[in-house]
């Protein structure tokens, strides 16, 4: 890919490969647009949403419980066949309301990921819990649900992103599940070498393919329409 | 003006060496005895984590609880009015946050003794069931948890020192459990061996200071969904390098326009010719003002808020590297209990 084909616009990160606060919001909002523009079209996400206090990036999805059978090239697609139904879109900032329960039934499960940069690392670090019936699982049920195969050993293994720790939220203090990030910063310079300039928006994009991809977390596919030249999965 | 190695050390040995009178009773809905059970008592140091205490305190409730054969140690859980209490955090800063005494100061020696008297022994309340899945991490039988909590805590304190996660990655396995092992045994001179692995050299800069503010709020009641209610407390964390670069009339002048009408602010001396730019050492209150400046306006002297670790005010003027060096908890953290005035 030439590096003078990035189409998420211009800018430079002033402690790449880490990221400064200003940036890290920046690049929410400029995610948040996105996600405006690309208006009806569904992205499998029940909300999203920038939470000032943290700030901290809020995506919630809901999928059915039992959709681990469609593991791998299934899971890679958005979720929007499985539960086009309950996949109402909120993006909005600083709404209280924005969060959607979508399914009170036993069977579904919802994931309720936290994007936070973290102060210490200087990188983005995802949060996140896993409730069935507002009960949250634990993690054997995260390998099982979220994770998906190929990715699986790497992550237990401590591969590349150093594996899955359950502590305490940052900003709310209560206990999740996080993607230890003492790698993050390594990866990014690794993968961002020869892509010329990265925006703060492309630095949080590329994360996203590289952390959440391996958590469930998949960025719409339709969000990028036109910028066929980006593909994040290549990047595992 | 930096402090002797040897005041570093001796310190460092007092802190290590510092207890507090813990009272323990077993939560009333547990106890076939209502009410009557006594308590356990123990002097236990500041640096410690409260889980430790869970054998010894299982045993000694064996014969009060309504049906022991039903929990693990590992099922017990601590809380103080209450607010379930974090075991992740030693519980000198449980204390420090949650017990309201006034830290200890140069002069409170003669002073404040009858208030220290009101908080010690600091009363705590053990639970065996009802764990507080939405608030508390789950312990495990091999205090794996623990051990994972506590060792990602270091890893993250000496990114920040170094900037890379290269020299706890570098730890020997034996050295890496060994370093738990030191603080679970409050072994200092263990402990200093495989610090010193892991510090920066005295000549060497930090490139940042591991050190997180503790801002109390009045702790709120038990609910049924407490992911809706506010935190407790709020703790504040942003990268703080060791020395700060100012040009000096622009902090000169930050100060008059903050502090209107507090005398004497200039040190003597600050009226000679002065360089454009100085570079000065963080010091503790460089740091509170600068994350926290409606609570800290001065650098110099504590206005609204004091700031207190290990049960006693620091000194504002105290180099934050010195403190991280000999005042840090068992994880390479500095935490500091930001606590309100008058």
């Amino acid at each position: 890919m030439p590096p003078s084909s990035s189409p998420f616009g211009r800018g430079t990160l002033s402690i790449f490969p880490f990221l400064a606060e200003d940036e890290f919001e920046g690049a929410c909002r400029a995610l948040l647009d996105r996600v405006h523009a690309a208006g009806n079209a569904n992205p499998g996400w029940s909300s999203i949403r920038l939470q000032r206090n943290g700030p901290i990036l809020k995506i919630s999805q809901s999928f059915p419980r039992g959709s681990e059978d469609l593991q791998n090239d299934a899971l890679a697609q958005p979720l929007d066949q499985q539960d086009a139904q309950d996949s109402r879109l909120e993006a909005c900032e600083e709404d209280s309301e924005a969060l959607v329960r979508t399914s009170d039934t036993d069977e579904t499960l919802q994931v309720d990921y936290d994007i936070v940069l973290s102060p210490s690392y200087q990188v983005p670090v995802l949060y996140f819990v896993l409730r069935q019936a507002d009960k949250l699982l634990g993690v054997d049920a995260v390998y099982r649900y979220l994770v998906l195969d190929r990715y699986r050993e790497n992550i237990k293994s401590v591969g590349i992103m150093g594996g899955i720790s359950f502590g305490y939220h940052p900003v709310s203090g209560t206990p999740a599940f996080f993607v230890h990030p003492c790698n993050t910063a390594d990866a990014m310079r690794d993968i961002a070498t020869g892509r010329g300039i990265i925006s703060p928006e492309t630095y949080l994009i590329v994360w996203l393919g590289l952390v959440g991809n391996c958590l469930r977390l998949h960025l719409p596919s339709n969000l990028f329409a036109e910028d066929g030249n980006l593909r994040l999965e290549s990047n595992n | 003006m930096a402090m002797e190695q040897a005041t570093l050390n001796s310190i460092q040995k007092t802190i290590w060496d510092g207890h507090l009178s813990l009272s323990i009773t077993l939560a009333p809905s547990e106890s076939r005895k209502f009410d009557q059970t006594d308590p356990y008592l123990i002097s236990y140091p500041r640096i410690s984590y409260l889980p430790s205490l869970l054998p010894r305190l299982k045993a000694f409730f064996h014969s009060s609880l309504i049906d022991p054969a039903a929990y693990s140690p590992h099922d017990g859980w601590f809380s103080f009015e209450n607010v379930a209490l974090k075991w992740h955090y030693p519980v000198g800063l449980l204390y420090d946050l949650y017990a309201g005494a006034d830290p200890a100061t140069k002069s409170s020696d003669t002073e404040s003794s009858s208030s220290k008297d009101a908080s010690l022994p600091w009363r705590l309340v053990v639970h065996f069931s009802d764990w507080p899945g939405e608030e508390l991490v789950r312990l495990d039988a091999q205090g794996m948890v623990m051990h994972d909590a506590f060792i990602n805590s270091v890893k993250e304190a000496d990114f920040i020192r170094n900037g890379t996660a290269k020299g706890i990655m570098s730890l020997s396995k034996d050295d890496s459990s060994g370093l738990w092992k030191a603080v679970q045994d409050v072994d200092l001179p263990a402990f200093q061996r495989i610090m010193n692995i892991l510090l920066p050299s005295p000549s060497q800069p930090f490139r940042n200071l591991p050190i997180r503010l503790f801002l109390p709020l009045p702790p709120k009641p038990s609910s049924d969904s407490p992911s809706d209610s506010s935190p407790s407390l709020k703790v504040i964390q942003s990268p703080i390098p060791p020395t700060i670069t100012l040009p000096q009339s622009q902090s000169q002048m930050s100060q008059s326009i903050i502090l209107p009408p507090a005398p004497s602010r200039n040190s003597p001396g600050t009226g000679s010719p002065q360089p454009p730019l100085h570079s000065q050492p963080q010091t503790i209150g460089s740091v509170l003002h600068s994350i926290l400046p409606n609570l800290f306006p001065s650098r110099r002297t504590p206005v609204l808020a004091k700031p207190v670790l290990h049960g006693a005010a620091v000194p504002m003027s105290a180099s934050v590297e010195e403190v991280v060096r000999c005042s840090a908890y068992g994880d390479g953290w500095v935490y500091i209990v930001v606590r309100m005035m008058g």
